[in-house]
């Protein structure tokens, strides 16, 4: 390898989705600033398929205070508190941000950011654009990234960071006709999003894949709760190919009930105070209830109506699903929608500091990739608020941070260079890999966990690890090196249910019965990397 | 599950000379999308092949293809048996990959002011639909114009309006989109037919800033002869024929009544094709009215942003037919039924010639030994959705071959201010033409039949001028008949 080869920047930024921009927007101003996207920067990644809002006190009436007890209390009180009081205290300052680069959020008649409500929160807080709020952020934030000195590589998968002795220092990738790119950085954030494409059924775009998770952890960093997966109540369910697709908590915000197939409201029995409302763990867990109990509509949901709401209401608020759902022929005005589960949000990740800093030196994340946050279930409009708070955060922190005597390591290049080689000589498809994992996973680590079934998922997991993965081509190549990462992500998160024996959150583990509740209970963060694995006792005074 | 067999373009440039289609048959179950049908091929059949997709629902623009020819999101668009599945017409990368890439890298990010001002409702009303864009590019796919002289495309002058109306951005944007091509804009309508997102860019977009660029003086020198023309005289062109204005009985028993929009061309230009028509009409047993009073619908200066007195000629040509009771206004003028169809709000109903007569029924016409090809108005086809009717009545007199429905660069003030383009999409219409071997052009629109005419060397012919020469050589043969 000729050093004429590598590519050399102050900062690496990984993942162009809405925590990626915003840290190369902050970085680029400390520093030569290259952002790395395995799509097209802007179109990648969950933000900007992101419906509903963007969490942000913006009121007198309202309290930083009150979103900081909403996010703890949503989050089973395993969120950590200093990241919390971060996130709430800065998420207006940077929703300020957004609107000084044109964001076109809706406002009200006092030219105020307009906000709604939103499950689990005490204060309708959830800024908005419509239902396509990722989207509006996300070009927004690439106007922005434009008009900076970032270096934007498209089309570009990252496959592993490059390591100095313990010291994070770049990371090796493959372009789109499967060359070896490396990367030198004297500091890299991973802002790589999430991983719930490990499940059958899923809301996550192509870029969900888990390989920050992945990533991170082959480089030595720790990785906390990854048994906390957050299954967004309601994923459509037809047509069957595209099972799974969100439909926004917006819809439930906007007054949307949800009804079996006998007609009941069947919140009632979960929640009766926050019915719909509730938080996504709770009515997840009630819809799954219902349809187990053969209460489900004729595709395998339950029903989600909004035919009650004026017609104006519905195609100003909610004008995305109106067009998605027309689009597979049902009018949302006139008719209920047909919903169920789908893996959303991961809310494990990788251990940080405030500062963004991860376990090993020379390494930063931000948004979904992060553990900490948002602790065992993520209320509705706090990732959005996430990737820009931590997202800045870590571009600062990235940049600041000073220039590292580092050298790309040989051998570790070598190695990759033959694992690469091995997938050209390889025997199995890919794609029915992904489809075995999938399955597993949503059989074995779904909403209802038991030790058994867990133990069953990562068996399977382990014996796919084990098949030898085939590149029809090299631009093929970064499948695998994709698929590879989803089966390390899926192990994580099953080691992190097993690890967590108790039900909190969105974890909820069938053969445990415990004396606790959530802010009484005995157990803090689950954490998992190559040097260890365990979990946490609370400390109490 | 069932079984789809689908075509997919295949290329990749460094390898092959040139694309070729590969067909596949590939299980997907009920209500899948194109995405899923390959997904399928590449997961069971080939993983070479290349496709861009992301959030697969409709949001991010990365997975838009042409279906049989139309750009559509392969994610949102349902598959069909048989279709064929090709890339964008944009540079291709390799198979269904197209660069995006520095188009959307082109489209010019907001310059924040130094003073920051909130929008306003109003001015969020105005730029959420200027919002939802997604840049999948379909527009750009479809766009005529840029390909045949230097236009930004569609969704730039989307952008530019965007910049334009929020008070947050600094700059002219108005003469930045001026120097872009603003004025190159053909109004085919066709970016806004194939936009997932149903952003209408002809009209929301590119009329307002043409409206904008008037009210800066922008306004090139012979759209405002026409403008003048219509302010001085009611009319759009000056007179080179003489004009026919009446009311016209049919031979036989009254089907139907309406009153005649006739617009400036059919008026004045091209009165004998008018005349053709109402020949039909007549014989057809349609009583048709015809109002002095009307003036110019007003469309040449809508579309190219010259509106101060709009509002009195459309006062004026609402009223004559409103005083005469008139309850459907019938058009033939493809541009003029558009215009009062969509600009005017009329207390009456408006068709076009096209639907009057397949409304109707007509008497059967001789069969002439001709093969025609039809043109497509942009302001008929999308304008109004009319497809069928023209060629149900076209395929009663002769046999048709389709061409692709491509704007033939008269609409949108294009060739009167950017000849040059008019010219060059005029030339494309050769080709196609050619291509067919048809006898004659049948077309609806007096624009494009005038700008037709000069760029192939067969006779273009209006569907009404053709149902007469249908009629005239059935009354020829019964004739002959009765003298044998």
């Amino acid at each position: 390898m000729r050093s004429d080869d590598v590519l050399l920047c102050h900062v690496l930024v990984i993942g162009s989705g809405g925590a990626g921009v915003r840290a190369a927007i902050e970085a680029s101003q400390y520093g030569e600033t290259l952002l790395v996207s395995k799509t097209i920067a802007g179109k990648g990644g969950c933000t900007t398929m992101a419906e509903g809002g963007y969490n942000a006190v913006l009121r007198e009436s309202d309290s930083c205070d009150v979103h900081f007890e909403d996010t703890m209390k949503g989050g089973a009180y395993l969120n950590d508190n200093e990241l919390v009081q971060i996130l709430v205290k800065e998420a207006p300052e940077r929703m300020n941000d957004l609107l000084r680069w044109g964001a076109v959020f809706d406002v009200t008649t006092e030219c105020e950011v307009a906000q709604r409500p939103f499950g689990g929160q005490r204060f309708p807080r959830t800024c908005y654009a419509g239902d396509r709020t990722g989207h509006e952020m996300m070009m927004t934030l690439v106007d922005r990234l434009d008009s900076t000195g970032v270096g934007v590589h498209n089309e570009i998968t990252i496959i592993d960071l490059l390591k100095d002795g313990d010291t994070v220092c770049g990371a090796a990738a493959l372009d789109r006709k499967g060359e070896l790119v490396l990367i030198k950085a004297d500091s890299t954030v991973v802002a790589t999003g999430g991983g719930t494409k490990v499940y059958d059924i899923s809301t996550n775009s192509s870029s969900g894949t888990g390989d920050g998770y992945a990533i991170g952890y082959r480089a030595g960093a720790e990785l906390i709760d990854m048994e906390q997966i957050q299954f967004h109540p309601t994923g459509a369910v037809y047509p069957y190919d595209a099972r799974g697709r969100l439909v926004t908590e917006a819809v439930r915000g906007e007054g949307g009930v949800l009804k079996n197939s006998l007609g009941e409201r069947f919140m009632s029995a979960y929640d009766p105070e926050r019915m719909e409302l509730s938080t996504r763990d709770v009515v997840a867990r009630a819809i799954a209830t219902e349809i187990l109990e053969g209460k489900g509509t004729p595709h395998g949901g339950v029903y989600l109506d909004v035919t009650h709401l004026p017609r104006s209401q519905i195609e100003a608020r909610l004008p995305v699903m109106l067009e998605q759902f027309l689009k597979f022929g049902v009018d949302i005005r006139t008719e209920p929608m047909e919903v169920a589960p789908t893996a959303h949000h991961i809310m494990g990740g990788l251990r940080i500091t405030p500062q963004c800093e991860t376990t090993i030196p020379g390494l930063y994340a931000c948004g979904e990739v992060t553990g900490g946050v948002h602790g065992a279930n993520r209320l509705g409009g706090n990732a959005l608020a996430d990737t820009q708070v931590f997202g800045k955060r870590a571009g600062e922190a990235a940049g600041k941070a000073g220039t590292r005597q580092v050298c790309i390591d040989n051998a570790q290049v070598d190695t990759i260079r033959s694992t690469l080689d091995n997938y050209l000589k390889g025997d199995t498809n890919p794609s029915h890999v992904i489809r075995s994992l999938q399955t597993a996973m949503w059989e074995g680590a779904g909403i209802f966990r038991t030790a058994p079934d867990l133990e069953k998922a990562l068996g399977i997991i382990s014996h796919l690890s084990t098949i030898r993965l085939k590149a029809a081509s090299p631009e093929n190549l970064a499948e695998c090196c994709i698929v590879r990462n989803m089966l390390l992500t899926a192990s994580l998160i099953v080691r992190g249910a097993l690890l967590r024996k108790e039900s909190r959150g969105a974890h909820v583990r069938k053969d445990v019965t415990q004396a606790w509740d959530p802010s009484s209970s005995p157990y803090r963060h689950t954490y998992l990397s190559e040097s260890r694995e365990g979990i946490e006792k609370e400390v109490r005074e | 599950m069932k079984e789809f067999t689908v075509r997919v373009f295949r290329f990749d440039p460094e390898y092959d000379e040139k694309p070729h289609f590969q067909t596949y048959s590939v299980q997907v179950s009920e209500g899948a999308r194109v995405l899923h049908v390959l997904h399928a091929i590449h997961d069971e059949h080939d993983p070479t092949l290349s496709y861009r997709y992301c959030c697969a629902s409709g949001q991010c623009g990365s997975c838009a293809v042409r279906v049989n020819g139309e750009p559509v999101l392969a994610c949102m668009e349902e598959a069909r048996d048989g279709m064929t599945v090709e890339p964008l017409d944009l540079p291709v990368t390799k198979d269904l990959v197209v660069d995006l890439e520095p188009y959307i890298a082109s489209l010019h990010p907001l310059v924040p002011a130094p003073e920051f001002r909130m929008p306003t409702p109003g001015e969020v009303e105005e730029l959420k639909p200027l919002r939802s864009c997604i840049e999948c590019l379909a527009c750009v796919s479809a766009c005529p114009a840029l390909k045949v002289i230097d236009f930004a495309g569609p969704t730039a002058m989307r952008q530019e309006l965007r910049l334009q109306l929020d008070p947050r951005d600094q700059q002219d944007r108005v003469t930045e989109a001026v120097g872009e091509g603003l004025f190159t804009c053909t109004s085919c309508q066709a970016c806004w037919k194939v936009c997932p997102k149903d952003i209408q860019i002809p009209g929301k977009a590119i009329e307002k800033l043409r409206a904008l660029a008037n009210k800066k003086g922008l306004t090139l020198p012979r759209h405002q002869d026409v403008a003048k023309l219509v302010k001085d005289t009611g009319r759009s062109v000056v007179r080179t024929e003489t004009t026919f204005l009446e009311v016209l009985e049919p031979y036989g028993e009254v089907k139907g009544t309406v009153g005649f929009f006739v617009g400036c061309m059919y008026n004045l230009r091209l009165p004998q094709t008018a005349l053709d028509a109402m020949e039909v009409l007549r014989r057809n047993g349609i009583r048709v009215i015809i109002p002095k009073e009307q003036v110019c619908c007003g469309s040449p200066l809508i579309r190219t942003g010259q509106i101060d007195f709009l509002d009195t000629i459309k006062r004026r040509n609402i009223d004559a037919f409103v005083f005469r009771n008139i309850d459907t206004v019938l058009t033939m003028c493809a541009g003029c039924g558009s215009t009062l169809k969509h600009d005017y709000k009329t207390p009456f109903k408006i068709m076009d010639i096209n639907e009057v007569l397949t409304k109707y029924g007509i008497e059967p016409p001789a069969r002439l030994p001709l093969k025609a090809t039809y043109h497509d108005p942009c302001h008929l086809l999308r304008g109004q959705g009319i497809k069928i009717q023209p060629r149900e009545l076209i395929t009663q007199v002769v046999d048709l071959i389709e061409m692709p429905a491509i704007c033939c660069g008269s609409g949108g003030g294009v060739k009167s201010g950017v000849p040059d383009e008019a010219a060059a999409l005029g030339e494309k219409r050769r080709e196609e033409i050619n291509r067919t071997g048809a006898d004659i052009v049948i077309s609806s629109c007096p624009f494009c039949e005038y700008h037709i005419r000069e760029h192939t060397d067969k006779p273009v012919k209006n569907v009404t001028t053709l149902l007469l020469e249908g009629y005239r050589e059935k009354d020829r043969r019964a004739k002959e008949q009765k003298s044998c």
